[in-house]
């Protein structure tokens, strides 16, 4: 009762504005012959690119970007349990170059986490200007990291000694 | 219309409404109205997509982080990229400054300034920690063990979440009294 | 609201008219049991006006069992400008996926929650370009299924040109996975698509990709790799399980996109 004489006042007003609304729409753009999403299509954003009965594209295969650095990553993660396990274990001075190879693998693991982040939140596509400073200032910060970590190694005490004196101190 | 009811007018009107002679009159009514109203314009197929777009620019996304239930398989997972990121800058704030100011962050400094600290700041700094490191270490076994499609049920998830909870709880307490 | 039909009278009537037998043969008036849903809504044709939530109190105990009786109660009942997709009302077309009380699931496979004092919230289905109110634009999610083809591709079909067969062992390896409906449960629970959407395909359409792949009558499984081997389309995904742990259907696409990772690895 109630609820039928709202429905069909709401579906004459649909009918009402719904000529002079499209009428609006279309004034606002004129005709070109441009595909319609042009100037309209941001990633992410409401406009498609295509129509409804396109399907949606990939970009170009690239093994380096897919399963050649997803099995590095895991390959580099699995190999970090028993490199930590084996520099506290044994002795940092006896064996540098286990420690310094811990602190390299812990930085460039560090650097594809970083990575992804950037890839999930700011890629360049969607932040054309904070995306891309935002991947060079991590590669940038990975290679300054890296120089660092090898200094400590070779100059100073090394991280892992670093840490258990740090935990004893 | 509640009232006609009530009153017990609906049948009489419906008939008013809808019997033929006046349908037939109605109907004509109609025609001659919208003829003179509504304006007709012939568009071209294309023209759908535009309108069509014009109507998506002005849709609202959706909520979602802010309304989602708190489930431990998201909670398990923005945790593990956030403790990871927590240690790696650590990681990568000392090594930079090591290479800047070695002087300064060198092991022996480091290791006095720690040591000078009073005993109450060394253990919650101990545990503030181990806490992310047990916690993205067990979680990142259980990553592994799951690139290699093992736990992969509910069941599978839940139990390895809990444990690896409680075992970034021991494994914490274990440090922080090492 | 207001307007709705309260009045007691004719029921009251009825119960004089009748005799003492019959009315004892009509059913025992059950205790009002009110609930309130605090419903989304968004109006296309006022698209300045900030979504919000609107709130419907309806008695359980005249209402059917699920969150789809309830939102058709409400829609019948109480505001006929509520909008929201539903069809077979049986957990099989995939139309009334939404978010319930921060859940993705099916409206209609859905049980009110009758705890006293606890209101339900709806929303439609997260991190979607909204149409009105509970409906999303599925548009996106509809193109990335098309994207992967699905479809028996196999340009040399059997000798005997009857039907491509198959072992039974490598039927059972598709349980689990043709089962899904595509109602956008798992998609649009995942954060990974909530950030990428337009290049992530997301956990359904994935799954549908390996449903695709490891199906022993498909001859183009190679390719169907090959267009996953990017940054995007596949690697976003970071195991989260919230599609798993979402899917109205009982599926396991988190499964499903683990097996494509080792099999590309494997390669």
């Amino acid at each position: 009762m109630a609820s039928s004489s709202l429905a069909s006042s709401s579906k004459r007003a649909f009918a009402r504005r719904s000529p002079a609304f499209t009428k609006f729409l279309l004034a606002s753009r004129p005709a070109s012959t441009k595909p319609d999403d042009v100037g309209l299509y941001v990633p992410g954003g409401p406009v498609y690119k295509g129509t409804v009965n396109d399907p949606t594209t990939f970009p170009t295969p690239s093994r380096t970007h897919g399963s050649h650095h997803w099995s590095f990553e895991r390959l580099l993660s699995a190999a970090l349990i028993p490199l930590t396990g084996a520099a506290f274990a044994t002795s940092p001075s006896v064996h540098p170059v286990l420690d310094g190879i811990l602190g390299m693998s812990l930085v460039v693991h560090s650097h594809m986490g970083f990575d992804s982040m950037v890839v999930d939140y700011l890629h360049p596509r969607k932040f054309p200007v904070l995306g891309p400073t935002a991947t060079w200032t991590l590669r940038s910060a990975t290679v300054t990291a890296l120089i660092g970590i090898y200094q400590f190694n070779t100059n100073d005490i090394g991280l892992t000694e670093l840490i258990s004196k740090v935990w004893s101190a | 219309m509640m009232s006609t009811r009530a009153l017990g007018l609906g049948s009489p009107l419906r008939k008013t409404l809808f019997s033929q002679r006046t349908a037939l009159n109605q109907s004509l009514v109609r025609t001659t109205l919208a003829k003179r109203a509504v304006q007709t314009e012939s568009l071209p197929p294309s023209a759908s997509n535009k309108i069509l777009n014009q109507q998506r620019l002005l849709r609202p996304s959706s909520p979602h982080f802010t309304i989602y239930q708190p489930q431990l398989t998201w909670i398990a997972s923005i945790a593990n990229r956030a403790t990871g990121g927590a240690l790696s800058a650590l990681l990568y704030g000392f090594s930079i400054a090591y290479l800047v100011a070695p002087g300064t962050f060198d092991s022996v400094h480091v290791v006095e300034f720690v040591a000078g600290l009073p005993d109450a700041v060394k253990y919650a700094g101990k545990a503030l920690l181990a806490a992310p490191f047990m916690f993205h270490s067990l979680n990142g076994v259980r990553h592994l063990a799951w690139d290699m499609t093992k736990f992969m049920s509910i069941k599978g998830v839940y139990q390895t979440g809990y444990a690896v909870l409680a075992g970034s709880a021991i494994g914490t307490i274990a440090l922080v009294l090492m | 609201m207001s307007l709705l039909p309260r009045l007691p009278v004719p029921r009251f009537s009825r119960h004089f008219a009748s005799s003492a037998a019959r009315a004892l043969a009509t059913p025992v008036q059950k205790p009002v049991l009110n609930k309130e849903f605090k419903i989304y809504r968004w109006n296309p044709d006022e698209p300045a006006k900030k979504p919000t939530l609107q709130s419907y109190t309806i008695d359980l105990n005249q209402t059917g069992p699920m969150i789809l009786d309830a939102l058709i109660k409400i829609k019948n009942e109480i505001d006929p400008t509520l909008t929201f997709r539903r069809s077979c009302r049986e957990g099989i077309c995939g139309s009334c996926a939404m978010n319930i009380d921060g859940q993705n699931t099916l409206a209609c496979l859905c049980r009110i929650d009758r705890k006293e004092g606890k209101d339900s919230k709806i929303y439609p289905l997260p991190h979607m370009y909204v149409v009105k109110d509970l409906v999303p634009d599925l548009t996106q999610f509809y193109k990335q299924y098309k994207s992967i083809k699905p479809y028996l591709q196999n340009p040399n079909p059997p000798a005997d040109g009857k039907e491509f067969l198959q072992s039974p062992e490598d039927r059972k390896k598709l349980d689990g996975m043709y089962e899904c409906i595509l109602c956008a449960c798992c998609s649009t629970s995942c954060p990974s698509y909530w950030w990428n959407q337009d290049e992530y395909l997301g956990p359904a359409t994935l799954m549908q990709a390996y449903r695709w792949i490891a199906d022993s009558r498909d001859s183009h499984t190679a390719e169907r790799r090959e267009v996953l081997q990017n940054e995007m389309s596949l690697y976003r995904c970071h195991t989260i399980f919230n599609c798993t742990r979402t899917c109205p259907k009982g599926l396991n696409p988190a499964q499903a996109i683990a097996k494509i990772k080792i099999e590309l690895a494997a390669e």
